[in-house]
């Protein structure tokens, strides 16, 4: 065989890997119907084919439809076939798979259940294997890789930058001993926040008072492993937090309020290590609904006067089934609560999964899509837009100023601090 | 060390990760090989994420301060 053919083949044979069962279903099935079209923001807000998730999907069919189905072997150009080595090809398929936020809106619209996202996880392993994968995302991805193999050279000097913070949470909870917990053994809870200390502080303040056993975990919870498609790396990135679980013997894993690393801790590590959590994950907004309930802490009710209104994170709603925990717990905190309509399920995705807010490349559809989610916020008249995702709140901030909103952006947790009754211990 | 000339000046504070990281990936082609940006930020999780994108990207950090909240990064561009 020449090079090219050997190419080829290779290539093939790496989407033939990828090719279960389900897949196949969903390349055999779809009829064009466009119900699609509806569903997707990228395209509602563009009406650009690129981002019809029929289309994002087609990309890959005419692949498939060559070279692994007998009608498609016989009769290539009926089902429009094409090379996987494809230039063309290629360069459109980079455009619609790293523009696309895997919110899988388009699935539930889609009358089969076509869930779009998983076919571009073969796009991204085929970009990848041509050497066509995002680079920032790559950047990212490798770093966190690195930070785990050093974690060594890091700890120290972040957990001596976060004493300004350890000071600010003695003085909110008025106990001169309370501070962040590292490296214990045995903790009923490992915390794994995001990196920096936003999403550190809050948590820490609301463990104090709930008289949660835990420690923080040292890595963060976000894998741009898993946004960039490579599982190799997306694993390695979520085996520092297994780890670092195994090693402390902790009962739970809790995650902060990050859509995705909800996802990969709970769906996806195991798809990919072939193998179970050391403890079960549970999320942050499941935890705390809990303290509430149970009367572990006391927040004021009503103390937040301004209407406050709730974006559902796809990834922790319609993706990972958190709904009611959240609003329950902001409802707890403020008096004027007002949800978005479609919510839950329906929601309309903000625009900055999938790590869009990374790749700056996709800013103009970003922002454009962004338009359904800051019509959405308008229309409640809130003044505080609250959701527990990162990647949703830097997309809000964004879509703050480009629409001018005038909402103030807060996590679920900063919430519950600025209500809270602190019981001084 | 005190005298290293900078040739691009980053005002990466108030940003959160990913951010501060993503802005001194975008702007190092900006730099000669060789040139120096002089990266500062506000947040902690840069204090890994800066120097682990320099490693694995096989740039250098030269130089690393902190002047009160604020975390100084000189980046050198290796290549």
């Amino acid at each position: 065989m020449t090079p090219e053919a050997n190419a080829r083949a290779e290539l093939l044979q790496l989407i033939d890997s990828k090719m279960n069962r389900t897949l196949k279903y969903y390349l055999d099935t779809c009829v064009r119907c466009a119900i699609c079209k509806d569903a997707c923001h990228q395209y509602v807000a563009t009406g650009d084919v690129l981002y019809l998730p029929a289309y994002r999907a087609e990309l890959i069919r005419r692949i498939y439809k060559k070279y692994m189905t007998g009608s498609g072997r016989l009769l290539p150009k009926l089902f429009e076939g094409r090379d996987p080595e494809d230039d063309v090809l290629l360069d459109e398929l980079y455009k619609t798979t790293y523009a696309c936020t895997s919110c899988r809106r388009c699935m539930f619209w889609c009358p089969f259940s076509i869930d779009t996202s998983w076919v571009l996880a073969v796009a991204k392993a085929l970009l990848l294997a041509t050497g066509r994968g995002s680079e920032i995302l790559t950047q990212l991805a490798d770093s966190a890789i690195d930070k785990g193999k050093n974690i060594d050279l890091y700890t120290g000097v972040i957990r001596e930058v976060l004493k300004g913070s350890e000071e600010e949470m003695r003085r909110i909870v008025q106990d001169p001993s309370a501070g962040f917990v590292y490296d214990k053994q045995g903790a009923d809870v490992l915390y794994v926040a995001l990196a920096g200390t936003h999403t550190i502080l809050p948590a820490a303040i609301v463990f104090h008072q709930a008289g949660e056993d835990w420690t923080l975990s040292s890595f963060e919870g976000s894998n741009y492993g898993y946004f960039l498609g490579d599982t190799v790396k997306a694993k390695a990135i979520a085996q520092r937090i297994v780890d670092e679980a195994k090693t402390l013997g902790v009962k739970e894993i809790v995650m902060s309020e990050c859509g995705h690393a909800h996802r990969v801790m709970r769906d996806f590590y195991r798809m990919w290590a072939k193998e179970e959590l050391p403890a079960p994950m549970v999320s942050i907004l499941s935890k705390v609904d809990g303290y509430i309930k149970d009367g572990r802490i006391k927040v004021t009710p009503g103390k937040i006067t301004e209407p406050v209104t709730y974006h559902d994170p796809c990834q922790i709603g319609r993706n990972f089934g958190l709904f009611e925990e959240p609003r329950n717990v902001v409802r707890a905190t403020c008096s004027d609560f007002r949800d978005m309509t479609p919510n839950r399920q329906k929601q309309w995705c903000c625009g900055g999964g999938g790590g869009l807010v990374a790749e700056t490349e996709f800013d103009d559809v970003r922002l454009k899509s962004g338009r359904l989610k800051a019509d959405q916020i308008k229309a409640t008249g809130a003044k505080i837009l609250v959701t527990p995702c990162e990647n949703c709140r830097l997309q809000i901030e964004s879509l703050n100023d480009h629409y001018d909103l005038g909402v103030r952006v807060s996590a679920v947790l900063d919430l519950v601090v600025e209500a809270i009754e602190i019981k001084p211990r | 060390m005190d005298d290293i000339k900078v040739d691009l000046e980053l005002d990466l504070k108030g940003l959160l990760c990913p951010l501060p990281m993503v802005r001194v990936s975008q702007n190092i082609s900006k730099v000669p090989v060789g040139g120096v940006i002089r990266a500062t930020a506000t947040d902690p999780g840069s204090l890994a994420d800066i120097p682990s994108w320099a490693r694995s990207t096989g740039n250098e950090i030269i130089k690393q301060e902190q002047e009160g909240s604020n975390l100084i990064y000189y980046i050198k561009r290796i290549k």
